[in-house]
């Protein structure tokens, strides 16, 4: 994955708190090819990229009832690269206006240790999936398009099986908090895929 | 200010009958020489343009500034056997002489004789009947047009909605929530939780199998303390790789609760 962005804002010590605004979807397998096309065809021009990615989910359960969540994702198909640790905050509640969903985002790029550390520092991994797609680029906006694996045998890579007959289609950006903007040029774009993919954003806590 | 009028109605007039007179040709065109390929939506076509500008022709007499042109009389003034020149390249030689036998043919202004006629008699069977039955055969033919017409509306809304369905199924929204649960908290891929994502799960646990085989021989004994003992096991085989004794008890605290709500439905 790509390394955190760097921000303009001036950085007052602490951290610099960048949102992510996030839309969801999803393209049924037969229909991929014509999404892939259009996307190829609507966002920046660039050699289509393709990536398998590993990632990891570890969970600190702490005396307060909401465990800490973070994400460690690694690259298996390209060598060398670091690993990308990320925290992902509650959704904000904001005005129905806000056509994605908004929730604070840290991006951080660490060496290959990282389980071993998280470990040791008390965390557990809840679950883990590989993820293989498609990234697409247009200005900020990113377009993943990718299908989940679930891994059969923990650890283990190679022995894994979709999840289901669908890629998910997601379409982010991270940007500085306070840029609504942001979120119209999103739905803009949404509206260009609209009869393949329906990209509109859920909140995971109503699929729990 | 009237001949004005007038002129500027005929030129109007000609101009439609122009083109009302081009797309007969064109459909005649087609017809006769395409008629191995033509489709009904084409002849329907030909004929909505032709009934088009028939309506354009009857609005252009209707128009207000159209002098009433039933005051005014056409009189022929020569009628010669001869060729003549100008008749010819008006007509684009379809008319070469103005003479005898064209002329009742281009300037009558009663229909045919049999037409007549078949008018005559409609009029006085119209006539015929009384009022209200009259009307009653008005409010059948309007009911059974309006039946027609729904029919026809609903059998087109059916046939396009079940159309789309067909073609354009392109995402499945239940696939769509499964995968962002995926994603956001794990569901349906965690090894450890019980088979709450289907029979999947059961086929794909090759390393961990032959724990749960010899556990699923357990879970047949009616004990809640049976399933509290193959989730040491599993939990065992995690907790190896995770290297935290320490967490182990709220391991086995927690899988022991979500076993023990569903210890019979694999």
């Amino acid at each position: 994955m790509e390394a955190p962005p760097v921000t303009m804002m001036p950085v007052t010590g602490g951290t610099i708190n960048m949102m992510e605004y996030l839309l969801q979807g999803s393209v049924l397998d037969q229909s991929l090819e014509s999404l892939l096309h259009r996307l190829r065809g609507l966002c920046d021009n660039m050699e289509p990229e393709t990536f398998l990615d590993h990632e990891m989910v570890f969970l600190l359960k702490g005396q307060q009832a909401s465990p800490f969540v973070l994400r460690a994702r690694r690259s298996i198909d390209k060598s060398g690269m670091p690993w990308h640790l990320r925290y992902l905050g509650q959704p904000e509640i904001g005005d129905k206006n806000r056509h994605a969903l908004v929730r604070n985002c840290v991006d951080i790029a660490t060496s290959d240790n990282l389980t071993d550390f998280l470990v040791e520092m008390g965390f557990r991994m809840d679950h883990e999936f590989v993820a293989k797609g498609h990234v697409f680029r247009k200005g900020i906006m990113k377009i993943v398009v990718y299908k989940i694996f679930r891994i059969l045998m923990p650890g283990n890579t190679d022995n894994i099986e979709p999840l289901s007959l669908s890629y998910l289609v997601e379409l982010n950006v991270v940007a500085p908090a306070g840029q609504d903007v942001v979120s119209d040029d999103m739905r803009n774009f949404a509206e260009q895929l609209k009869p393949l993919v329906h990209l509109e954003k859920i909140d995971p806590k109503r699929l729990m | 200010r009237e001949e004005k009028q007038l002129e500027l109605t005929l030129e109007a007039l000609i101009s439609q009958v122009a083109d009302l007179k081009n797309s007969l040709v064109s459909f005649i065109y087609k017809l006769e020489n395409e008629y191995d390929r033509l489709t009904w939506p084409s002849v329907l076509d030909s004929f909505a343009l032709l009934s088009g500008q028939l309506n354009t022709l009857n609005k252009v007499l209707k128009h207000e500034k159209t002098p009433l042109l039933r005051n005014q009389v056409i009189i022929p003034l020569v009628l010669s056997p001869d060729r003549d020149e100008e008749i010819m390249r008006q007509t684009e030689g379809r008319v070469p002489v103005f003479s005898h036998e064209v002329v009742p043919d281009h300037l009558r202004t009663k229909p045919d004789p049999e037409v007549e006629e078949q008018e005559k008699q409609l009029i006085t069977d119209a006539a015929r009947i009384s009022p209200d039955v009259a009307q009653k055969q008005i409010q059948s033919l309007n009911k059974m047009c309006s039946n027609l017409l729904e029919k026809i509306s609903k059998e087109e809304r059916e046939s396009e909605s079940g159309g789309l369905r067909q073609n354009k199924q392109t995402f499945n929204p239940a696939d769509t929530n499964a995968l962002v649960a995926a994603v956001a908290f794990g569901k349906g891929l965690s090894n450890r939780r019980p088979p709450g994502s289907g029979g999947s799960v059961q086929s794909g646990q090759p390393g961990a199998g032959a724990i749960i085989a010899g556990a699923s021989g357990m879970q047949q004994v009616p004990m809640s303390g049976a399933p509290a003992q193959q989730q040491p096991m599993l939990a065992g085989v995690q907790m190896a790789q995770a290297g935290q004794p320490g967490k182990m008890p709220s391991g086995i605290k927690t899988n022991i609760k979500s076993a023990s709500m569903h210890p019979y439905q694999r």
